[in-house]
């Protein structure tokens, strides 16, 4: 019964508070956007299905609560995830600079089977504002030396770029799906008389 | 032993109801039902309760437990609702970990207020009386109940916050009760299951049916076998490999009014039990040795089911080993809703979580014949074991069809219900169905549901009744013995003794001494007829 080849990506968007992780989300997910500021508390859940590869994905993103009282969930929201957004605001250079740690915290929570090639995007916000302040080649950099994670520059508030960033991440988190088919393996023979199905230590609500 | 009783008269305003109640640890009690709002608990007599294992004395017995009651009258605070679990804090958390920025326009959330929101949402998927979802760890969605669980994915992830934050606290949720709404949690292994509920089911009997849906679910795919998955790829869609099985899954939890069905299955999951196929002893122990003598010498088998309209006809097992009933009601499930069976031999693993969590037993299945529509299943560790248990099966038929056995079971497949126990229920009129189970049996007898319970809606409330019966008996922390209730539209008793407890539901009309001579009567018909609706033990190879 393959037949029903349905995927479901979680994705989780990373980075400093108000570099704007709502605003890409809900751009890319609603077409809008407010320049009112609203801290996330926790997380927010978006959907939304998009077809890559002739396959129709829906995308489960998780939008996290940058601010670090909110961060205790971490761990439980990193888990699992099959792709991580990292963001930062090329106006602002601290967000930037801890990017490093904002990965390095997921590889350590979420510890992926495979570290080394866990699909990561890097997106540069805000790149409609006229104080920029991180170049385009700072970043590439740093992200060629992270073995090479995509970048794009965005702008949540034009629509700039959101759609192309959110394809990748789609197509680069299905590829690293596939790698990995190594389910079908039938379980053992039961063994009888052994540790799992010892006779005699059944509870007593016998039929 | 001495038990103290304590009876508590219900006095409402609006409902004319009545209930006694009798706890088992002999404490006085404070209960609430739904429709009342106060009550006035009373001290009762002390009795002593000798004749509590002995058979004969049930009038005696019933008559002291009911019968008098005297009338001293303590007030007592209208608000004793102790809900068993009830962690409301963990509502205010489902603000706190979902809270949605002003624009954000999540398809589906967890709110709780039915009239508060606008966007528009499927009305009927909302107003489902009961839901079920479940996810693995990281929130992803593997089963909804109603609707398609990809466009659900945001509530997915708010249940996974809850969940996730109240576990940080190494604490585990339970259930959260809001808006006229249950939601009972379980978290096992990687999995997490919700049910969610309008109905009177209590958390307790939700996580009864939670931990069904998960035993199915391991059928499926065996624990060690899930576990290595998801050791492997937290971040795996347990869909893929449960596709083709969803029909086993909704079946198991489409058995109630929820689904509008009306059945007694739903009483045999409350209950943790099975039904028993009625047959007479004598054409029984010749089912189960012509099963015996067909298989006694063939290796690895474990287990022989026979079974029949969801009722089981007979077991024989491997010596050391017994059946759950959680397990066989899983077999229950496969065969009621596969029916493709019908027409071939088949060859399926199944895994028995009870028996064996781990691993498949390979299971021949297959009706007897066509005149006769029993399903037998042999149940080996063999994989190989196939065309060994097809012959013996074709043994065990041919030797069934000389000696009657397989008419006798049609006879009784044919008729439209149990002769004998509806006579028995039609001899008491007013008797309008009831539950029998034995203490030492996980075996469950009852009558067909007839008159009025064949309306959905007064079924529902035959369900909501009963659920309501046996939550306050098996109450963990205050079980009940005797419950007497006089309803505005029937007449309920719940009655634990030692060896049995028995619920019954009858007309509103009758009086108190009228339903203890019907119960007496009932009691004693059922100890004659024990071993026609029972099976005391069941035999080895």
């Amino acid at each position: 019964m393959a037949t029903r080849k349905k995927s479901l990506l979680k994705v989780i968007i990373l980075g400093d508070s108000s570099v704007g992780k709502t605003s890409l989300m809900n751009q890319y997910v609603n077409k809008r956007f407010s320049n009112q500021y609203k801290a996330t508390i926790g997380a927010d859940f978006c959907t939304k299905e998009v077809v890559v590869n002739d396959r129709v994905v829906t995308m489960q993103i998780w939008d996290t609560a940058g601010q670090e009282r909110f961060q205790s969930l971490g761990v439980a929201f990193y888990r699992g995830a099959d792709c991580c957004v990292l963001v930062y605001d090329v106006t602002a250079p601290n967000s930037f600079k801890n990017l490093d740690s904002w990965r390095d915290e997921f590889l350590i929570q979420a510890s992926p089977r495979n570290p080394e090639h866990f699909p990561f995007v890097v997106l540069g916000n805000k790149v409609d504002l006229d104080n920029r302040q991180v170049s385009t080649r700072r970043a590439q950099q740093w992200c060629q030396s992270k073995n090479d994670i995509p970048y794009y520059e965005t702008s949540a508030k034009e629509g700039i770029n959101v759609e192309m960033a959110f394809q990748t991440i789609a197509k680069n988190a299905l590829d690293q799906e596939a790698d990995a088919e190594v389910i079908n393996d039938f379980p053992d023979q039961i063994i009888l008389n052994s540790q799992n199905n010892r006779p005699g230590n059944q509870d007593n609500c016998q039929c | 032993m001495e038990i103290e009783q304590t009876s508590v008269s219900v006095a409402t305003s609006d409902t004319n109801s009545t209930s006694e109640y009798l706890d088992a640890e002999g404490e006085s009690e404070e209960i609430h039902s739904s429709e009342n709002e106060t009550f006035y608990p009373e001290e009762a007599d002390r009795g002593d309760n000798e004749a509590e294992q002995q058979q004969h004395s049930i009038i005696l017995e019933l008559r002291d437990e009911l019968g008098t009651r005297p009338q001293g009258v303590t007030p007592e605070p209208a608000d004793s609702n102790k809900e068993l679990a009830a962690s409301v804090e963990s509502l205010a958390l489902s603000s706190s970990t979902s809270a949605k920025t002003e624009d954000s326009q999540s398809v589906h959330q967890m709110h709780l207020d039915d009239d508060q929101h606008d966007y528009q949402h499927d009305s009927v998927w909302r107003g489902q009386k009961k839901h079920i979802f479940i996810l693995s760890e990281a929130g992803k969605p593997i089963y909804s109940l109603h609707g398609n669980e990809d466009k659900l994915v945001t509530l997915f992830g708010v249940i996974q916050a809850l969940v996730s934050f109240v576990q940080l606290g190494q604490d585990a949720i339970t259930s959260i009760h809001a808006g006229g709404i249950k939601f009972a949690f379980m978290q096992r292994n990687s999995l997490i299951l919700v049910a969610a509920t309008r109905t009177n089911m209590s958390v307790q009997q939700m996580q009864l049916q939670l931990s069904d849906v998960y035993n199915q679910i391991l059928s499926t795919l065996t624990y060690s076998h899930m576990n290595k998955i998801f050791e492997k790829r937290k971040n795996f869609d347990l869909r893929r490999l449960l596709s083709g099985s969803e029909r086993l899954i909704f079946n198991l939890l489409a058995n109630d009014s929820s689904n509008a069905r009306v059945s007694n299955n739903i009483f045999t999951f409350l209950t943790n039990s099975i039904r028993v196929f009625p047959l007479t002893t004598a054409v029984r122990s010749q089912i189960v040795s012509a099963i015996q003598s067909n298989c006694s010498k063939i290796k690895n088998l474990v287990f022989a089911v026979l079974i029949a309209q969801n009722k089981l006809i007979a077991l024989v097992r491997m010596k050391k080993y017994s059946i759950h009933p959680a397990d066989l009601r899983l077999i229950f499930n496969l065969i009621e809703c596969s029916e493709s069976f019908k027409t071939s031999e088949n060859w399926t693993p199944i895994c028995l979580p009870k028996f064996d969590m781990n691993g498949y037993l390979h299971a021949h299945v297959s009706y007897l014949s066509d005149d006769c529509q029993a399903c037998l299943l042999l149940l080996s560790v063999d994989r190989d074991a196939f065309f060994t248990l097809s012959e013996a099966k074709a043994k065990i038929t041919e030797k069934l069809r000389k000696n009657n056995c397989l008419k006798a079971i049609d006879d009784e497949l044919k008729q439209p219900f149990n002769a004998k126990l509806y006579q028995q229920v039609l001899g008491v009129p007013e008797l309008r169905h009831f539950l029998y189970k034995p203490k030492n049996t996980a075996q469950l007898l009852c009558p067909m549901l007839r008159h009025p319970y064949k309306a959905i809606t007064e079924f529902e409330r035959l369900e909501a009744i009963y659920c309501s019966l046996l939550h306050r008996i098996h109450n963990n922390w205050r079980p009940l013995k005797l419950i007497y209730e006089v309803k505005e539209q029937e007449v309920v008793l719940a009655w634990a003794t030692g060896t049995y407890e028995l619920y019954a539901v009858f007309e509103p009309v009758v009086d108190k001494a009228t339903v203890i001579k019907y119960v007496d009567k009932l009691i004693k018909w059922i100890e004659k007829e024990y071993d026609v609706y029972f099976i005391r033990n069941h035999a080895t190879f």
